[in-house]
């Protein structure tokens, strides 16, 4: 008997929730993930698959320091006066531990010394790394991650974590 | 004295740009300012009907400026609000008409005499949208709560922040419907906000007395029972400086609403 009323009760609510099913995915939010995407595109004429491949780039770059919700991971550039910036904004779910991200640097590269970065500077880092990009032009960061991928000496500018982290994707696979 | 030469643009067609102007000058002129309404949209000439004006056309911006006319000829005054006057487009000749420079000159002639000059400019990026804002220093860029006209006004702004004639703009949300807010299925004036990131000067509901005003050749900020009217003389207010809150356009629930709610309270309990 219990069983029969909570069933019709559920019936009633699925009938009146039909219209708002919170599963899916709303027109609204489709149609602002589909705006943003192609704004971003349209604001900085990267192709998709650039942008795809600097979004990667840069998470696996943070994946060094940080545990993120790659899921989540947001960007987006946005016009401010003259300047465009690069709006970067990915959940961490935890810092690192610094054994764990030295013993990582350590790996990838041997016969340096000066990556010895604490894990706090490695979320200033998050910010810095925006910045210089706004400051630069977005394709020239494509081009250079791909041509200075080869030759890593600072880790401390932009183009060079851009990369390492061609490295620690190989890491990451081992 | 300096009037203030604002441009009305979009990028995409159909958004609401020409109501746009001819509503938010008539409001302007019925708050006692003296406004002038330009009309560049050349070859495709539309503000004169908005505003019932078609049939006193005597001159265009083409006759100004091929010299076959003075400029104060070719202005004609509003049926009803001596204040506000109307400069039309020629219907019978295309955007290369008109170059830059001569509307940068019409312009600056303009506003030694009038308050506000309200520059209609034609959807596109073209010439026509080059002519239309060379004159003025400040823009509104009118949108919808739509994906095209979101892009295309993301775009235009682009276009605006690479001009240093213009030295603001601000974004005018036009058509957007509460209802399809309140279900999520269209995006919300926050998001466009968000995702354009510029200064909000006007939200105007989607109004069916749109239709029935141009139709009649009346703004619609005539008519003091229309929202949609009263947002266009908010939007007038604020353009003159005023601090206007934003109207609350969301509906009073219905019935269905209501139970629906009261449902969802309960499951709440269960």
């Amino acid at each position: 008997m219990k069983d029969l009323f909570a069933n019709l009760y559920n019936k009633v609510l699925s009938f009146f929730h039909q219209a708002e099913n919170k599963d899916r995915e709303s027109a609204k939010d489709v149609a602002c993930n589909r705006l943003k995407l192609v704004l971003m595109q349209d604001r900085t004429n990267l192709s998709p698959a650039i942008m795809d491949r600097m979004r990667q780039e840069l998470i696996d770059l943070l994946s060094k320091y940080l545990e993120l919700d790659k899921e989540l991971l947001d960007l987006n550039f946005e016009q401010e006066d003259e300047q465009m910036a690069l709006m970067l904004s990915i959940p961490v779910i935890r810092a690192k531990e610094e054994a764990e991200i030295l013993a990582l640097l350590e790996e990838e590269d041997n016969e340096k010394e000066n990556n010895d970065e604490e894990e706090e500077t490695s979320e200033n880092e998050e910010d810095d790394e925006s910045e210089n990009d706004d400051s630069d032009d977005a394709s020239e960061i494509a081009d250079e991650s791909e041509e200075d991928s080869e030759d890593a000496e600072d880790s401390e500018t932009p183009v060079e974590s851009d990369s390492e982290n061609e490295d620690s994707e190989e890491d990451i696979e081992k | 004295m300096t009037g203030h030469v604002i441009v009305i643009t979009s990028g995409k067609g159909g958004v609401g740009k020409t109501t746009t102007s001819a509503n938010i000058g008539t409001a302007l002129a019925k708050a006692g300012n003296k406004v002038v309404l330009i009309d560049t949209d050349i070859g495709l000439r539309n503000l004169d009907l908005l505003l019932g004006l078609e049939n006193r056309i005597v001159y265009t911006i083409v006759d100004v400026v091929e010299e076959r006319c003075k400029l104060k000829q070719a202005l004609v005054k509003d049926k009803k609000n001596p204040n506000l006057s109307l400069l039309a487009a020629a219907q019978t000749r295309d955007k290369t008409s008109v170059s830059q420079e001569q509307l940068k000159d019409i312009c600056d002639q303009l506003k030694k005499k009038y308050d506000f000059i309200l520059v209609d400019c034609p959807a596109g990026i073209e010439q026509g949208f080059q002519n239309a804002v060379a004159g003025a220093s400040e823009a509104i860029v009118v949108t919808t709560p739509e994906m095209s006209a979101v892009r295309d006004a993301d775009r235009i702004i682009g276009l605006l922040e690479a001009k240093e004639e213009i030295e603001s703009y601000k974004l005018l949300l036009n058509r957007v419907r509460p209802n399809l807010i309140e279900s999520n299925d269209m995006m919300s004036v926050e998001d466009v906000v968000e995702i354009l990131s510029a200064e909000l000067i006007g939200v105007i509901p989607e109004d069916t007395g749109i239709i029935t005003s141009t139709n009649k050749g009346e703004p619609i900020v005539n008519d003091e029972t229309s929202l949609a009217g009263q947002a266009y003389r908010n939007v007038a207010r604020r353009i003159m400086g005023e601090d206007v809150p934003f109207l609350d356009l969301t509906q009073p629930k219905g019935f269905m609403a209501k139970i629906k709610n009261l449902f969802t309270k309960l499951k709440g309990k269960v």
